[in-house]
């Protein structure tokens, strides 16, 4: 069903984060070498290359884009300590003639005093804000006040996590019943077996955030944290990185029942658990509709799981890394029932093979 | 021969070599020097009073242990507090004590296994002098007791620990103006010493002597003043100059001593400039050239690769230059993430090197050349600026000294350094809209088929470690990853479907039975069964069965015709194919909340029998849904009084809440279904490609069956929670598009029923997924069709149209339509002559326009202005 199609990335050091845009029509890369790369999607879907500057004078951990309601803009974060956003500049000039565009930076963002590993655009609905998080354990949310002005950015809030942060997710949901809400995940690899996920909601009376939930059950190195796609939704799936891929459900408790002024209490439920990957899980991402996930581990596979009608998870298809044409049918899925079950055995079994791989 | 001057490297090189070419006029000093470079070529020489040196290095392991007398060195990651921010340190030959050296402190500590030990203050005396404020810090490496110090006043000091008084100053040069930034023993001569000033000065001092033996001056244009002043003395460098050239001289930051060549020493400067000198040549330097922009703080030479020159400057950098060729090439440059203060090469590490700021960054890192982005290792110990650092002993790769500006000194061991190549991700994976997944991994990870390593279940003692400790272990190259994109082949697993349905759904305009309708066949035709299941109930439960003619269903029946309306064979769970039977009563077992009654359930089944679980449902013969309609209706009976007697109040609700105005008109012809039914089965492998239960082919005999149940008995209110339950369902098994297609479709019949924040948030969500596609019209009607405030205010933000009158050119601020000041009307519409308040077409031509339909209209007739102009109007 996958066709693998190899992109000549041309980074001089390890990427570290692929984004696509809103539309889904523009990536953007960034790596070690310092530099991020935009691709933008032609008619005919190959992926050229229209901008490659160097961003930081660190590794960049991570690239995001933000809403293009706020213009063609992106913000990455890096080992020098520093996020910063960058703005497409549009106009005649050389660089348009060579199918090349113009990136800027509009502000840096220096209040970290240890690498910053985590930059995410808060939802559109919240306005032109942005969340950063840093090796020292703190989440700082910046707002532009005017978002026509992306060189003006105030610093709103600082969250300390008293862990080192690695990853960070906003709840995207929309709805006015949830309040802003941000995930955090830490991978502190010191032997003690504290929570590695947090959960931050924003408190309309204090005007602040504040701690909702811990996940107590994960207390390994957290790599990526992502909250799915909230389409209206009443709960929120969360999925985590870790040395497994686990996939959390959060029921908000009625307002009513708790106190109020209080932060929301969550029914928090584990749905799944794969440790397929038998290794690192570095990755999760969603799909759009918040239906599959992705995760990607150190066996440079990438798997994907969905759930069934009793919500019961099962991986729908493996995919190699490295490029390699991968074969998969969803006519052959139902073949092979077992296939994506909790039997690790089985899977690698089938890894080498395409046959009975199926996906949504 | 003194006159012969070149400033490439070569010409030095035969200087250097044929130093011997002046003797005459040499001092006693530098004779001596001749023979001694001969004779030992490296700098391992000894001094006069030193033990015997470490062999010439012949094999790394040998050197090691030699060098460490037999027994390695120990210890562990451990700091101690000062009293004074340090400034600068300086290991010992013995590797056993290190000086500490700042503006008010200057101490030796002994290393001891478990801590710093406080050995000797050397500052002494009551009132401590500006002498005593160090801006540098060395120790002799051949002699134990020698140790020079550079004061910011600019005096040069040098100290013997073998003095038996308390105070150990040797000697004093007050020479230089300004701070000395620098000074620098020479490796392998006792008595040469070399300070590099602020003044823009470098002077070596032979310790045996009071003054300086030379000067060098950093500023090129001060060269040919300094050539004629030094002009009688020409030929004899070595002898105290006593001649300063007054006026600004660029300052310098580092002096270091070449180890390969004995003459040479390398001095950088504040204006990002490099210079070679010869230690013979004063007068102007053998080589410059420009390494950084900014000033260069500190240069380092490699201990193995002798040519090599380490540089590091404000500009952030760390650059390796070849000084072997004729000009300085670059052969690495690293980035580093703030301004480089110090320099050192990693012994046994060929490309090896540790670096610290001087401000911002309080951290050590130790960088692979080879891989100029990420750090090795890091020190993070220090919480301020670091502001010395030294390997501790010259062929141990494991150990580091440092000081800093936060008093303290520290030693840190290379094993427990943080690596933050091991924490920085690999792999990077994003969903994209389409549902292409791009994914960037470590090439190592994705080439690598077998000899996956398992999870290490504690991260802090993995395999890496090892390795990384290993200096033998051969470098794996630069890092590079893999970039994909896994793109869904076309009609696969794409979002396609999400679009055609978006784009191709009535919402409105026509009644709600054919909007139900339309639908249906939409989903079913997308091959999302389930889908089009729902929209047929749903016309079912909400349109008046009275108002179906019963001419125009016996019709359809006596034709045989399926209109898609394949709803009430699934409640009689007998038909479904056995094996589905048990998974939906599985289903119903579980207690799902949404089944309270058998519609209920057998919407659930609907639903919950997704993709994953294909069936066979659409094959099930149909023919006796058709024989065997009144035998069914029986069942149909049974089963459903049993659940729905307990809602007996519900059922006497007044009819008025049943919208009876709509029609069913239009019943699609036959044959085009059968097709689509042959088709949509086997169209799957997206989101929803939900095989039916039941069989496409329903009858009307049917539907008549469920019309009696429904028609005496059941309003649609009864339903509407049901619906709402199946909206919020469908919501949450991420098919938002349902959810909202459906509350607009029904409008105010189940509107009520689901909370307003709900709704408002399906609508958000909704929007912003087509919006995601680009589905503007789609998106905008949605926003137009939505009953929720919050939304339907969506479309009136933010647009602003100014207009200005057509006649007075004036902005026309209270009414787009009509001038305030000439109250003239500004567009007129040319066909019917009265104004256009809302969409205004113009020929750009004339100018004359209208009402879009009128003037549409217009043009069917006539290609001439319907002004009158004459014009011959042209629209695109």
């Amino acid at each position: 069903m996958f066709v693998a199609r190899s992109i000549a990335a041309d980074h001089k050091d390890l990427i570290h984060d692929v984004s696509f845009d809103f539309h889904g029509r523009r990536m953007a890369t960034c790596s070690s070498d310092q530099s991020v790369k935009v691709w933008d999607k032609s008619e005919s879907g190959d992926w050229h290359c229209t901008a490659s500057w160097k961003t930081h004078s660190g590794s960049v951990w991570r690239v995001t884009w933000a809403h293009p309601e706020f213009g063609q803009v992106l913000a990455s974060c890096s080992f020098d300590r520093t996020a910063a956003v960058w703005e497409e500049i549009v106009g005649e000039s050389n660089d348009k003639l060579r199918g090349q565009s113009h990136w800027v930076k509009r502000t840096t963002l220096v209040d970290s005093r240890t690498s910053v590993t985590d930059v995410k655009f808060a939802p559109k609905h919240m306005g032109l804000m942005l969340a950063t998080c840093s090796a020292d354990g703190i989440v700082r949310i910046y707002e532009a006040p005017d978002v026509m002005n992306l060189s003006q950015w105030s610093l709103q809030h600082e969250i300390s996590c008293k862990l080192s942060c690695s990853c960070i997710s906003w709840n995207p949901s929309s709805s006015r019943a949830h309040s802003p809400m941000i995930a955090v995940g830490s991978d502190d690899s010191s032997p003690n077996t504290m929570a590695k996920v947090q959960i931050f909601e924003y408190n309309e009376n204090t005007r602040k955030y504040a701690k909702a939930e811990t996940l107590m059950t994960v207390t390994d190195p957290v790599h990526d944290i992502a909250f799915a796609p909230n389409l209206g939704r009443s709960f929120h799936i969360l999925a985590i990185a870790t040395k497994d891929v686990r996939i959390f459900t959060l029921k908000p408790v009625r307002k009513e029942l708790t106190s109020s002024g209080g932060p929301t209490k969550f029914e928090i439920h584990i749905v799944a658990q794969f440790d397929n990957h038998n290794s690192q899980v570095w990755r999760v991402s969603w799909n759009i509709t918040g239906t599959v996930l992705a995760s990607s581990g150190d066996d440079g596979c990438v798997r994907l799981w969905k759930a069934n009608y009793m919500d019961n998870w099962k991986c729908t298809g493996i995919l190699k890394g490295n490029g390699s044409p991968v074969n998969g049918s969803s006519q052959q899925g139902n073949a092979n029932p077992s296939l994506g079950s909790n039997i690790p055995n089985l899977q690698n079994s089938l890894n080498g093979s395409s046959a009975g791989r199926k996906h949504s | 021969a003194g006159r012969r001057r070149t400033t490439s490297g070569e010409g030095r090189e035969r200087q250097a070599a044929s130093g011997a070419a002046i003797p005459d006029r040499r001092a006693p000093l530098v004779a001596d020097w001749v023979p001694r470079r001969e004779r030992l070529p490296r700098p391992s020489d000894p001094g006069p009073a030193a033990p015997p040196p470490p062999p010439p290095p012949m094999e790394k392991m040998s050197r090691v242990t030699t060098a460490l007398g037999g027994s390695t060195l120990t210890g562990r990651t451990m700091h101690c507090h000062l009293d004074a921010p340090a400034n600068a340190i300086s290991v010992c030959r013995d590797a056993a004590q290190v000086v500490v050296a700042g503006r008010s402190i200057f101490k030796i500590y002994s290393i001891e296994e478990e801590q710093f030990v406080e050995k000797l203050n050397l500052r002494v005396g009551r009132k401590p002098s500006l002498n005593l404020s160090c801006a540098d810090v060395v120790w002799h490496q051949m002699d134990e007791n020698l140790l020079a110090t550079a004061a910011t006043n600019g005096v040069v000091v040098t100290w013997n620990l073998g003095r038996p008084s308390r105070n150990k100053q040797d000697q004093l040069f007050t020479e230089h103006k300004r701070t000395v930034n620098k000074v620098c023993f020479h490796p392998t001569e006792a008595h040469v010493l070399l300070s590099g000033s602020q003044d823009g000065f470098m002077k070596c001092f032979d310790l045996r002597r009071k003054d300086s033996v030379s000067t060098f001056s950093g500023e090129a244009e001060k060269w040919s003043i300094h050539q004629r002043l030094l002009g009688p003395l020409r030929g004899c460098p070595l002898y105290p100059l006593g001649l300063l050239v007054e006026g600004q001289s660029e300052s310098v930051r580092d002096v270091q001593f070449s180890i390969r060549d004995y003459f040479t020493f390398a001095s950088t400067f504040e204006n990002g400039n490099v210079q070679l000198w010869d230690i013979r040549r004063p007068d102007r330097c053998e080589r410059m050239f420009t390494a950084h922009n900014g000033p260069v703080f500190c240069c380092d030479w490699h201990p193995e690769d002798r040519g090599w020159l380490a540089t590091g400057g404000r500009d952030k950098m760390v650059k390796v230059w070849d000084m072997t060729t004729h000009r300085a090439k670059e052969m690495h440059c690293v980035q580093t993430i703030a301004s480089v203060a110090r320099v050192k090469w990693r012994p046994e590490c060929r490309h090896h090197l540790a670096t610290c700021s001087m401000m911002v960054d309080h951290n050590i890192y130790v960088w692979d050349v080879r891989r100029p982005f990420v750090p090795a290792a890091m020190f993070e110990e220090h919480r301020d600026v670091t502001t010395g650092i030294a390997w501790r002993h010259p062929h141990d790769p494991s150990f580091l000294l440092s000081g800093s500006k936060d008093s303290s000194l520290c030693q840190h061991l290379f094993r427990d350094a943080s690596q933050p190549v091991e924490r920085a991700n690999p792999e990077g994976l994003c969903y994209g809209l389409f549902g292409d997944l791009a994914f960037a991994a470590k090439e190592s990870l994705v080439a690598a088929e077998s000899g996956r390593k398992p999870y290490p279940g504690d991260r802090r003692h993995p395999m890496f470690f090892k390795r990384k400790l290993d200096p033998a272990e051969p470098f794996a190259g630069l890092a590079s990853s893999a970039l994909s994109v896994f793109e869904t082949e076309p009609g696969g697993g794409s979002m396609g479907w999400f679009v055609d349905t978006a784009e191709r759904y009535a919402l409105t305009g026509r009644p709600l039975a054919e909007l139900c309708d339309h639908n249906a066949k939409v989903a079913r035709e997308l091959g999302r069964n389930q889908v089009a299941q729902t929209w047929t109930m749903l016309r079912i439960i909400y349109c008046s069965p009275g108002l179906v003619p019963s001419a125009n269903l016996n019709h359809s029946v006596g034709k045989g015709s399926s209109c898609g309306l394949p709803l009430m064979n699934s409640f009689n769970l007998k038909d479904m194919a056995p094996g589905l039977g048990s998974e939906t009563r599985l289903d119903r077992n579980k207690g799902d909340t949404r089944s309270d009654t058998a519609l209920l359930d057998s919407s659930a089944t609907l639903i919950t029998n997704e993709d994953n679980e294909e069936t066979e449902g659409s094959d099930v013969p149909t023919d006796y849904l058709l024989g065997d309609a009144e035998g069914e209706e029986d069942e149909l009976y049974l089963l459903d009084p049993e659940h729905a007697h307990p809602e007996e109040p519900e059922y006497v609700l007044p009819q008025e809440a049943f919208p009876l105005r709509h029609e069913i008109v239009d019943t699609p012809p036959g044959p085009e279904h059968l097709q689509d039914k042959a088709d949509s089965p086997h169209v799957s492998g997206s989101e929803a490609d939900a095989t039916s239960l039941a069989p496409m082919d329903s009858s009307f005999s049917l539907l008549s069956v469920s019309h009696a149940l429904y028609d005496s008995r059941l309003p649609p209110d009864f339903f509407s929670t049901l619906v709402c339950d199946m909206l919020r369902f469908y919501a949450e098994q991420g098919d938002v598009q349902m959810a909202v297609s459906v509350l607009i479709v029904l409008g105010e019949r189940v509107r009520k029923d689901i909370d307003e924040q709900t709704q408002e948030h399906w609508y958000t969500s909704y929007i912003d997924l087509l919006q995601r596609f680009r589905l503007w019209n789609v998106s905008n009607e949605v926003v137009k069709l939505s009953t929720s405030r919050a939304i339907s205010c969506l479309n009136q933000a933010s647009t602003t149209l100014h207009v200005n009158c057509s006649h007075c050119k004036r902005p026309m601020s209270s009414r787009g339509w009509v001038c305030d000041r000439c109250h003239r009307c500004a567009s007129m519409c040319a066909v019917c002559h009265h104004v256009v308040k809302g969409l205004f077409v113009w020929c750009q031509g004339c100018s004359h326009g209208g009402h879009l339909q009128h003037i549409m209209k217009w043009l069917e007739g006539s290609s001439h202005c319907p002004a009158g102009c004459g014009h011959l109007c042209e629209y695109s």
